[in-house]
């Protein structure tokens, strides 16, 4: 697991100092930035992280999401897409507002691990979802690393899209749990 | 024997449509796909429907764009149309309804009020 740079970027373009400002970006959660010293930070079980980045805008953003539950009385293999959907909506929608052409995005996928032998692979169906969500809205994967069974430490710089993606001890990821489809506050109606 | 709710939903993320499709017709309703506030236009010059659903973040006209045209013109000025959107901000939900939007409904959607909206707003 090395560092990568992205189409666009200039080689050796992370500064060497001053440090950077790092935000960590949890589960559930979409960051975007165009600051030259943000990082954004995450770790990674089965969990999956998309890195979206802009070349010629110089923004880049990370989600963190892991599919939620299949709704009750729904076949045990069926996975329910729509948390992730939306947490790559809302990422992408917040690389547009920030001056970023959906045309341009290049996207990296991290995570998708399966921790534990023996329990379900919700990992392999994130890392599934995460790709075949990209291929379905036309967004170039330029990289991935993804699947196997240790945890990730993804750091990545919005400004010039280095990423670098390390493996990490199991204990480090967080207690990842898979998201219900919610029930209240969002999904609200509001007629006029 | 009671007419079918016809819906178009307007949406750039095909995997957005995809989802609104299947809970959509899942409970009966008819339902027609536009990618973006421009398609919806040219679509809804040729076809009536009973119910827009729309995004707002999209590109070439996005959803405030469309309500507008929408309600600029003859044809569609009483049409119910409903914002699915992951907007949070009190401004936007204001500047849709001062434009004439219908509601207001926040994503990730839950489909059971999504179906509900449209079944009284379509009647």
């Amino acid at each position: 697991m090395t560092t990568a740079p992205s189409p666009g970027a200039a080689p050796g373009s992370v500064p060497a100092a001053p440090a950077p400002t790092r935000l960590t970006v949890l589960q559930g959660q979409a960051r975007v930035s165009a600051g030259p010293r943000v990082e954004l930070s995450t770790v990674l079980g089965s969990c999956v992280s998309t890195c979206l980045f802009d070349p010629e805008e110089q923004v880049g953003g990370m989600n963190h999401f892991l599919l939620a539950e299949p709704p009750p009385g729904s076949d045990a293999h069926t996975i329910d897409e729509h948390y992730g959907i939306y947490l790559m909506e809302l990422l992408i929608n917040e690389m547009l507002a920030n001056g970023a052409n959906k045309a341009r995005l290049r996207a990296h996928l991290y995570g998708g691990a399966n921790l534990y032998p023996g329990m379900a692979a919700i990992g392999s169906a994130n890392a599934a979802f995460a790709r075949a969500f990209l291929l379905r809205e036309r967004i170039t994967l330029v990289r991935e690393d993804m699947g196997g069974n240790s945890a990730r430490r993804v750091d990545f710089r919005p400004a010039t899209g280095m990423v670098r993606c390390r493996s990490v001890a199991n204990t480090f990821a967080p207690d990842e749990r898979p998201t219900r489809r919610p029930t209240g506050g969002l999904g609200e109606v509001e007629l006029f | 024997m009671s007419k079918t709710t016809r819906i178009l939903t307007v949406d750039d993320s095909a995997s957005m449509r995809a989802l609104l499709n299947h809970a959509l017709t899942t409970h009966g309703f008819e339902v027609a796909q536009a990618d973006d506030g421009q398609s919806a236009l040219e679509w809804l010059q040729l076809n009536e429907v009973d119910v827009v659903i729309t995004d707002i973040n999209m590109p070439r006209l996005d959803g405030f764009g469309l309500i507008e045209a929408l309600r600029r013109g003859t044809r569609h000025r009483d049409r119910p149309i409903l914002v699915l959107t992951t907007e949070s901000s009190d401004d936007k939900k204001s500047r849709a309804r001062n434009m004439g939007a219908t509601g207001w409904i926040v994503k990730p959607f839950d489909a059971t009020k999504l179906v509900a909206a449209v079944r009284r707003v379509a009647h």
